[in-house]
């Protein structure tokens, strides 16, 4: 039988290997992941309770037990959009169960663990009501199949909005989970440890922030395809090697901008573009393409876009469980599309702000139907706030079955074409309404 | 009243809500089950439930929700935008899905010469998704409190503890009177089709309620000394997504499968469960009541409760065979089969799964299909 944890971490150790010969300088990308995949194969057999979480669980709160190994379960289909042998499997096999129409990431979610190819069942499985209704239908599925194998399932109601309310709401429902924790872990929260966790995820904080005033410099030193991994950076953030990553990251950029250089392809830098839905993890390559075809950088996109806040006073239980809420609700498909339309299209006007973008592009992931049901809102706002027309591609952001890369560049390159032409003649980008 | 007159009461701007208005009445559009009518009947307001039945273009709703969305919500929110519920005074959202907190925030910008120059009420109840948890009626009962004050403001009446309990008294008329409506329909050979069932709780969804009490009682009366037509082939009950829209039960029926009772929220998911009023915390108990009823899948951890509830039905309506109706994109409702499919086919309850868009384009397909599951499940009966 199959044992899917199994193979990626084998495969993030080939990955590896083979960077580490090839392209030296770019390995720590590869470095966190491979201990992340390693280290969830490995929870058993290193002692640890290995608890799968779905979106909306406190994960400093996780990793505030030395005991507990989190895996964040969206990992499966942000990891196997690029494999596409792989996602097509699990998706099927999700199909045969629900709707074709949900989610593509939560296909990926249910159909790894219908398949039976995860067979060391995890200690519990930790989710909430967030981000949408594919997950809500994905997650307590999911929760039963690991509960039918002796699993605990725990979950936590996340509201529709993001105000005060809200996050004492979500902070006394973590409250509760500690004793739950706690009895998972075989250890009781050492709040020592706990603040040493939230040091490290604070400086993690500190150093995406940074990164993100990298990103804002014209031109852009980091490539887009450097925003694949924003998903994995809050499910990990608390742990060293993320911090580390982070850290290299922005060493790397910060170095590159002071040499005047970036290491994007876009050489000259043109173009610069935010993406106002879901990262294409099933074509990730097209990233690269736009910055070598056209000089085209995507500087941000709606769904990793994060300004995480802090811990403000560790040594305040009340406040750690309130600023654990706050981060909660700022995590990426949480902060904008999962509650009232503002949401969304704040973050996307600060994108559009703070990163100097001039080529607005709506890459829709087809599964994701509460963002394609404010795009014109939002498409609206881009062109009253900032003259700008917005491209609308609707793509499956994990299964790349859905548009080949020829069709997905096909209609990207026709609107660059026409922009570039348009810049040529000086109407682009057009005179602000 | 006879029941032709409460038949013909299923349109959405019917008779009854053309009366209220000419007598000077407000009217509130409520979305999803969540948002306790009780509240807007205590401010003396006509509270109607939103829906796109006979919607035959949603273009210019597609324009703002994209074709990835439901095609429901998307026929509310044109007739939003056509005027067809120019009537309303303001509308109260309950998050049941995402969609149907779109249709709230699209209107926030479609409708926003409405909303500031006429005072259009726009609400929006945050419903808790998981019961199970001590902080859950807390934080709903806040937010009906929240919603309280909103209808207050728009109807310029205090909606006190003692309105409140008279409402939800007549509200639980109401409950117990559907529920003997559809008590008929237990009856080996039931005078009242699935089809008209519906459009009485169409009918219900727009009409002050003692008004409706007074019609759906003398209904049942009428219904009861209608000669019983003859058996029906199979004994069919729907679950699944909204269905607003009686034709889409008749394509069955007239097929002769004969719909004698539901899970969805147009049918008896409606008003069933009785409200139990605590004197001591009025707000607080009319949330509870409103939370703990199986209503949808919306609620995380009530599966198990739903399950019971079709299972209860399949042995009280005496059902042959189970129709579970997915609204194409409703993924509430999509994954729920991947809870029930196997426990059915262990129960041996045929299921049929079928996908309906609000626009209705595939009637013959689907006869086809309906017809083939009841000649499936009369085989299997010989
Ligand atoms: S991409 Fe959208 S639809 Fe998919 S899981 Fe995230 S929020 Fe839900």
């Amino acid at each position: 039988m199959a044992n899917l944890m199994q193979e990626l971490a084998r495969l993030s150790d080939d990955i590896y290997e083979h960077i580490e010969k090839k392209n030296p300088q770019i390995l720590f990308m590869f470095d966190v992941q491979r201990l992340y995949w390693n280290n969830t194969l490995n929870a058993h057999a290193e002692g640890k309770k290995l608890v799968y979480v779905g979106a909306g669980a406190p994960c400093e709160l996780l990793w505030a037990f030395p005991n507990i190994w989190p895996f964040l379960l969206d990992m499966f289909p942000t990891r196997l959009g690029s494999d596409p042998e792989r996602a097509s499997k699990y998706i099927d096999i999700a199909e045969k169960y629900v709707a074709p129409t949900m989610c593509a990431i939560d296909k990926v979610d249910l159909g790894a663990v219908f398949s039976g190819d995860l067979p060391d069942t995890p200690d519990a499985f930790i989710w909430s009501s967030v981000p949408c209704d594919n997950s809500r239908s994905a997650y307590p599925a999911i929760e039963g199949y690991f509960q039918d194998r002796g699993a605990r399932g725990l979950k936590v109601d996340i509201p529709f909005r993001k105000d005060e309310r809200s996050f004492r709401y979500i902070a006394e429902q973590y409250k509760d989970l500690i004793p739950q924790l706690e009895e998972i872990a075989g250890q009781k929260l050492d709040r020592d440890y706990f603040k040493e966790v939230m040091a490290i995820s604070n400086e993690t904080a500190g150093y995406m922030a940074k990164i993100a005033d990298l990103r804002k410099l014209k031109p852009c030193p980091l490539p887009g395809r450097l925003l694949v991994l924003n998903e994995m950076i809050p499910a990990m953030a608390g742990h060293p090697a993320m911090r580390d990553f982070v850290k290299t990251q922005y060493e790397l950029g910060k170095m590159l901008v002071d040499m005047g250089m970036t290491a994007t392809k876009a050489q000259p830098e043109v173009f610069r573009v935010s993406w106002l839905q879901n990262m294409l993890w099933s074509n990730v390559g097209t990233l690269d393409w736009l910055e070598k075809q056209y000089g085209a950088t995507v500087v941000m996109d709606a769904f990793g876009y994060q300004k995480t806040p802090l811990f403000t006073n560790p040594d305040d239980i009340d406040t750690v469980l309130f600023n654990l809420a706050q981060k909660t609700l700022a995590l990426p498909m949480i902060h904008g599309a999962s509650g009232p339309i503002e949401d969304y299209a704040n973050l996307v006007e600060n994108v559009m702000e703070d990163y100097a973008v001039d080529v607005s592009m709506f890459v829709g992931h087809v599964g994701c139907k509460h963002t394609w049901a404010a795009a014109k809102v939002i498409k609206d706002m881009v062109m009253e706030k900032f003259g700008l027309p917005t491209l609308t591609i609707d793509v499956d952001a994990v299964d790349g079955r859905y548009k080949t890369t020829e069709e997905i560049r096909g209609i990207i390159g026709e609107y660059m074409d026409n922009i570039v032409e348009q810049k040529e003649k000086g109407n682009y980008p057009p005179k602000k309404a | 009243m006879g029941s032709e007159t409460l038949l013909n009461e299923n349109a959405i701007k019917s008779p009854a809500v053309k009366a209220w208005k000419e007598k000077g009445g407000k009217a509130i559009g409520t979305i999803c089950c969540h948002v306790p009518e009780e509240l807007i009947d205590a401010a003396g307001m006509l509270p109607v439930r939103l829906r796109g039945t006979g919607c035959t273009d949603d273009s210019e709703a597609e324009a703002w929700m994209s074709p990835f969305s439901c095609s429901f919500a998307r026929a509310q929110f044109e007739y939003l935008l056509n005027g067809t519920y120019d009537f309303l005074n303001g509308i109260a959202t309950s998050d049941g899905c995402l969609l149907a907190g779109r249709i709230h925030d699209n209107w926030k910008y479609a409708g926003k010469e409405k909303i500031e120059k006429e005072g259009f009420m726009l609400s929006m109840t945050s419903t808790p998704r998981i019961v199970e948890s001590r902080h859950t009626m807390g934080y709903y009962k806040e937010e009906l409190e929240a919603l309280k004050a909103d209808l207050e403001r728009v109807s310029g009446e205090k909606i006190t503890d003692e309105k409140l309990k008279a409402s939800a008294r007549k509200y639980n008329e109401t409950r117990a009177l559907i529920r003997e409506m559809y008590e008929l329909r237990k009856a080996p050979q039931p005078a009242i089709s699935g089809t008209e069932a519906l459009e009485l709780t169409l009918a219900a969804m727009s009409m002050e309620k003692g008004e409706f009490n007074k019609k759906i009682r003398a209904f049942i009366g009428e219904a009861k000394n209608r000669k019983p037509p003859a058996a029906p082939r199979v004994r069919l009950m729907i679950i699944g997504s909204a269905i607003d829209d009686p034709a889409f039960l008749k394509i069955i029926e007239d097929k002769g499968g004969l719909v004698v009772t539901d899970v969805q929220c147009f049918g008896s998911r409606y008003l069933w469960e009785p409200v139990a009023i605590d004197d001591s915390d009025v707000m607080g108990s009319l949330a509870k009541s409103y939370l703990e009823r199986p209503v949808c899948p919306r609620i995380l951890d009530i599966h198990d409760e739903l399950y019971k509830l079709y299972m209860d039905m399949v042995k009280d309506y005496a059902v042959d065979g189970v129709i579970y109706v997915r609204m194409k994109y409703c993924e509430i409702w999509g994954g729920e089969s991947l809870l029930f499919e196997s426990k059915f086919k262990e129960a041996g309850i045929p299921l049929l799964t079928l996908e309906r868009e609000e626009i209705m384009t595939n009637e013959g397909q689907l006869a086809v299909r309906v017809e083939a599951f009841i000649e499936m499940i009369e085989k299997e009966d010989r």
